[in-house]
């Protein structure tokens, strides 16, 4: 045909286009992340640490599960208002489809929600005097509740990044690595809050040796976050200036980890490790924050 | 004048028995868990568009506005050409999409005029019977393209996605909570979530005229038989011929798209006959299902969690010790 070769030059303006369409995921989505993350990763650190050091954290441990409880009800209440019909939210237990994340997911936060509550309900019922607090028995079926919990807590904060990741939206779904970030991010959170919540309730042994993991787990939250943040480069490149990927990763990462870091090693004082909670706290919503506008930052462009 | 038929559907009828707001309640929240029988399986049915036959009159975003009570979206200025719908929407379940392939100067490409450099858009009936040199508009009725393995299906947490009987991808209105994961899911940006009821839309194939042993609005409003509809097996033949035939009349690009499965992805129930790169026409070049990312997104994300939770443990026995 003639002129072939020139008309093979012309791009049309769809070319030029984002082909997928953005779901209406937006902040509150990021706080949902976010609110997902500390529920699990108290529990999950919480669970793991009673089970483990029983006389060093189980005191911190049972302070912990009211307060995962609290984000896990924010977390669920986040989820409803974010359905385009919230009042239809209950649909979601129709089917059980473990092959769609958000199904498995909802399914794992109903499970999880039920020993979570039962632990928060005999504890309550405890310090009210409802229940006796002695009780070998209520203390067995409380440790049974914990260890439950366990799988379908890994499941709520594991389902999360794989949503992402499984999507054909621009950057995340290049995102191999998403899942394991936010697994480890959120254990890395669950520490943060036991060791927010022991220094604040003067349990300083406790927050000795928490300290030290927390540490640990800032730095071995460097591997997921790099490996994430390489996945990501590409589709960030595209949409932001150098100096704004520059700035976009370096932030976060100098705030929600290295100021915390040296924070954490400079001493054991109370505001310094509080000041490391909160910066590493506002590092992870900045993360995520920047992870969900990532599609609607491409359509725009 | 602007159709709102969800509104009527919202509104008390009749026939309705008056009930107490308990035992409404008590519907809102078992009804959707309550399952009818399945009906029969038929052969599959779809879209089979030939491309290079359509002429852009959007009989067929008309045709599927009118039988599916479908919200007007105004008349908006896209910039593409005669492109006024810009893209599917939860109200626009057909758009045709307009691609003008023009020489960037502005001169026409014809032979003569391209040969003498002359700036002029003038055409002469000569020139059009011989080909009408390199300048060309494609158009193309995008839709739904009812995968074979859709990824919106397999995101939907709700069940509201179904194959239906004729193995088209139906939402189904009455169950869809509007999470939005089938828009995040789809490859081919094709559904949206509506602003006016919350829940996701998208093409369903006349499901109520299948039904009923019709053929979609679309395709029976198609005046050139660009859209073609029928069981898949045998659109799939007739597209086949026609790539030949127009093969063999010197359109050696003609191809077709989503006809067959890829390594990435499922055939597409609604395929297409295109001339020009899949970009062109918005269409994605490779599309890749992202469900096969899914065993290796949760190994990885368990393996890190689990990596995580062991270097707890050992830090907190090696300070316990």
């Amino acid at each position: 045909m003639r002129g072939d070769v020139q008309m093979r030059t012309m791009e049309s303006s769809y070319s030029t286009k984002e082909v997928t369409k953005v779901p209406g995921w937006h902040g509150l989505v990021a706080w949902d992340l976010l609110f997902n993350n500390l529920t699990t990763g108290l529990f999950l650190f919480a669970a793991v640490g009673e089970l483990a050091l029983p006389g060093l954290l189980a005191p911190v441990a049972k302070a912990a599960y009211p307060v995962a409880l609290v984000f896990l009800l924010t977390d669920l209440m986040l989820l409803v208002l974010d359905l385009g019909d919230p009042l239809r939210f209950h649909h979601m237990l129709r089917v059980f489809k473990p092959s769609s994340p958000m199904s498995l997911g909802t399914w794992s936060l109903t499970a999880y929600s039920l020993p979570l509550t039962l632990i928060v309900a005999i504890e309550a019922a405890q310090a009210l005097n409802l229940l006796p607090a002695g009780s070998i028995v209520l203390e067995w079926v409380r440790k049974l509740a914990v260890v439950v919990g366990f799988l379908p807590a890994f499941g709520s904060l594991a389902y999360k990044g794989v949503l992402f990741s499984t999507s054909s939206q621009p950057g995340w779904k290049d995102a191999r690595w998403l899942g394991g970030f936010v697994a480890n991010s959120a254990l890395m959170l669950g520490c943060a809050e036991m060791l927010a919540m022991s220094v604040l309730s003067g349990h300083s042994k406790a927050a000795a040796s928490l300290r030290t993991v927390l540490m640990l787990l800032l730095l071995l939250n460097i591997i997921p976050a790099g490996l994430l943040f390489a996945e990501f480069h590409n589709t960030l490149s595209r949409l932001y200036r150098e100096r704004q990927v520059y700035l976009a990763l370096v932030l976060p990462f100098v705030g929600g980890t290295l100021i915390p870091l040296i924070l954490l090693l400079v001493g054991d004082s109370a505001p310094g490790i509080l000041g490391a909670v909160s910066l590493i706290l506002l590092g992870s919503l900045a993360i995520r924050s920047l992870i969900i506008k990532i599609p609607h930052a491409s359509r725009e462009k | 004048m602007v159709i709102r038929e969800l509104e009527l559907a919202g509104l008390p009828q009749a026939s309705d028995p008056p009930i107490g707001p308990l035992s409404a309640l008590l519907r809102r929240l078992t009804w959707p868990f309550r399952r009818g029988r399945a009906p029969q399986p038929h052969p599959a049915t779809g879209f089979y568009t030939d491309t290079t036959v359509c002429i852009g009159c959007k009989a067929c975003e008309v045709a599927c506005k009118q039988w599916n009570q479908l919200a007007a979206d105004g008349l908006n200025w896209s910039g593409n050409s005669y492109d006024n719908t810009a893209e599917l929407s939860a109200t626009s379940w057909r758009h045709v999409k307009f691609i003008e392939q023009f020489a960037a100067n502005g001169r026409p490409t014809y032979p003569d005029h391209a040969d003498s450099g002359a700036p002029s858009r003038e055409v002469t009936l000569d020139q059009l019977l011989s080909g009408g040199g390199a300048d060309r508009w494609l158009m193309m009725s995008d839709v739904c393209k009812h995968c074979v393995a859709a990824p919106c299906q397999h995101a939907c947490p709700t069940g509201a996605i179904i194959y239906n009987e004729f193995a088209n991808v139906y939402i189904q209105r009455d169950i869809c909570n509007g999470c939005s994961y089938c828009i995040a899911a789809c490859p081919f940006g094709v559904i949206t979530r509506s602003d006016f009821d919350g829940h996701s839309h998208k093409c369903t194939l006349c499901y109520d005229r299948q039904r009923d042993g019709l053929v979609p609005a679309c395709a029976k409003a198609c005046p050139t038989a660009s859209i073609q509809f029928g069981p898949v097996d045998e659109l799939r033949d007739r597209a086949r011929k026609r790539i030949e035939e127009l093969h063999a009349r010197g359109v050696p690009e003609a191809y077709l798209y989503g006809d067959e499965p890829g390594e990435t992805y499922s055939e597409l129930h609604s395929f297409y006959l295109l001339i020009d790169r899949p970009a062109i026409y918005g269409l994605p070049e490779a599309p890749f299902n992202p469900w096969l990312h899914l065993i290796g997104d949760y190994m990885r994300t368990i393996v890190s969690g689990l990596a995580t939770v062991a270097a707890i443990l050992a830090v907190l026995f090696l300070q316990g010790s």
